[in-house]
């Protein structure tokens, strides 16, 4: 059976889904705040690394460098309402580019499972 | 064995080592963070020899053009000199060759250097003394203008200010550093509209952008918006609105922000309410200070423009 990568599309469909996810989270007005005054371009690369590992993709992210990236937004107020609120924006972003439910399920499952590190808990 | 030098220094690379790992053997700090090409954290530069199509992935058209790469998935096939992202490169002496007014506080600085490769919209580093460092953008062709033409607004207590209005004539002599910078003509379809943003001396390298784009035989429609605090910042006026007489596919749209100014208006809004019909298919180019165009970026992108068809470049106040 293929990954999870694989089914979702790939490559191509982090490709496709970052600037659209991206799009969706900063017109959310439960988190936008938290990227008040970053640089577009390197978070849409953030964003891109996000995606390949929610997707299941290569990468080795480890649970040190999450922790390390959202240490100053868990200082700023970063909570759990807050990972919901991203968790729901990557649904909604796989739902508009015709990703099948179980995956969407799949792939927040995935991106779920880094919610302790990236709360720094 | 491929070859890999690290600024001046060889960094030995062992067969299927990607350049990220070489780097890290050999005690260089090298930032990483995915290690799998998607962050763009461990981005560096080669300088010499091509870095293979891979290791490019994601990365802007110009970027590429720069020689820029990810070392993390980085298996060079041939020899390869690298250098950090923000490497300036070699100091180059430059001598001046004119200051002229180009309003009443924006002059233009024409200097000579020993060529060197740029493309017209990239910025230098201009080094009056050692603690007198400037950066500012090239209007200038290196095809078709014998020396490097740079705006420069002129702040009453500025100190490269006074320099240039004072102590600097023609004949004077400084250095500069560079090119750096990835706002210029590349990547671009010749059909494809392009809309140049910007505000002040921001217009420098837009005119840089759009003199290459037309010499490059660009078809597609150009607009070029400036904007300035008062009409009388806004300089280059009859050039530009000649210039956009004479080729069907150039619009100039200036517009000062003082309302009582014969163009009022505030150009990112005009900007941002002409370009929403257009905004999925244009290339664009973003100049100014950082407020207009962190603005702009974030309006064009969140109104459906893609963050790869944006470039910019922000002024820090000098
Ligand atoms: S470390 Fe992430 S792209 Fe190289």
């Amino acid at each position: 059976m293929s990954s999870l990568y694989e089914r979702v599309g790939g490559q191509k469909a982090v490709d496709a889904a970052v600037e659209l996810f991206y799009r969706n989270v900063l017109a959310d007005g439960r988190i936008a705040r938290f990227f008040d005054g970053v640089n577009m371009d390197d978070q849409i690369a953030k964003q891109k690394s996000f995606l390949t590992m929610a997707f299941g993709g290569p990468n080795k992210y480890t649970g040190h460098d999450m922790r390390n990236a959202h240490k100053k937004l868990v200082a700023k107020g970063l909570n759990d309402t807050h990972v919901d609120a991203v968790i729901e924006n990557l649904n909604r972003t796989l739902r508009q580019l015709g990703v099948g439910e179980k995956e969407v399920k799949e792939v927040a499952a995935l991106a779920d499972s880094v919610r302790s590190d990236v709360l720094n808990r | 064995m491929t070859r890999l030098i690290y600024k001046d220094r060889p960094v030995e690379l062992s067969p299927g080592e990607t350049v990220l790992e070489a780097l890290e053997r050999a005690g260089v700090d090298a930032p990483s963070s995915c290690r799998a090409g998607n962050c763009q954290t461990c981005l560096h530069r080669a300088i010499e020899g091509a870095p293979p199509p891979e290791s490019q992935s994601g990365l802007t058209a110009a970027q590429k053009a720069l020689g820029f790469f990810l070392p993390c998935v980085c298996r060079p096939t041939e020899p390869l000199t690298i250098v950090p992202p923000d490497d300036a490169g070699a100091r180059l002496e430059a001598t001046v060759r004119a200051i002229e007014p180009l309003s009443h506080d924006v002059v233009r600085l024409r200097i000579e250097t020993t060529p060197f490769p740029y493309r017209p919209g990239q910025f230098i580093e201009l080094i009056a003394d050692e603690d007198l460092r400037r950066h500012y953008s090239l209007a200038s062709h290196p095809e078709e203008d014998p020396f490097l033409e740079m705006h420069i607004r002129l702040h009453p207590n500025g100190r490269m200010s006074r320099r240039l209005m004072v102590d600097m004539k023609p004949g004077h002599r400084l250095h500069v550093a560079g090119p750096r910078g990835t706002c210029f003509y590349e990547g671009v379809d010749p059909e494809q509209p392009l809309a140049l943003i910007g505000a002040g001396t921001g217009l420098a390298p837009l005119y840089g952008v759009l003199r290459d784009a037309l010499r490059q035989g660009h078809r597609g429609e150009i607009r070029l918006y400036h904007g300035a605090r008062d009409s009388k910042g806004l300089y280059l006026t009859e050039e530009l609105q000649t210039l956009a007489q004479t080729r069907d596919n150039v619009r100039y749209i200036a517009a000062a922000l003082d309302p009582n100014a014969p163009f009022g208006g505030d150009i990112a809004a005009l900007a941002l309410a002409e370009e929403k019909p257009r905004l999925t298919q244009t290339a664009y180019f973003l100049c100014g200070g950082e407020n207009l165009v962190r603005r702009l970026k974030r309006d064009l992108f969140m109104a459906g423009a893609s963050m790869k068809a944006i470039r910019s470049d922000v002024f820090s106040p000098a």
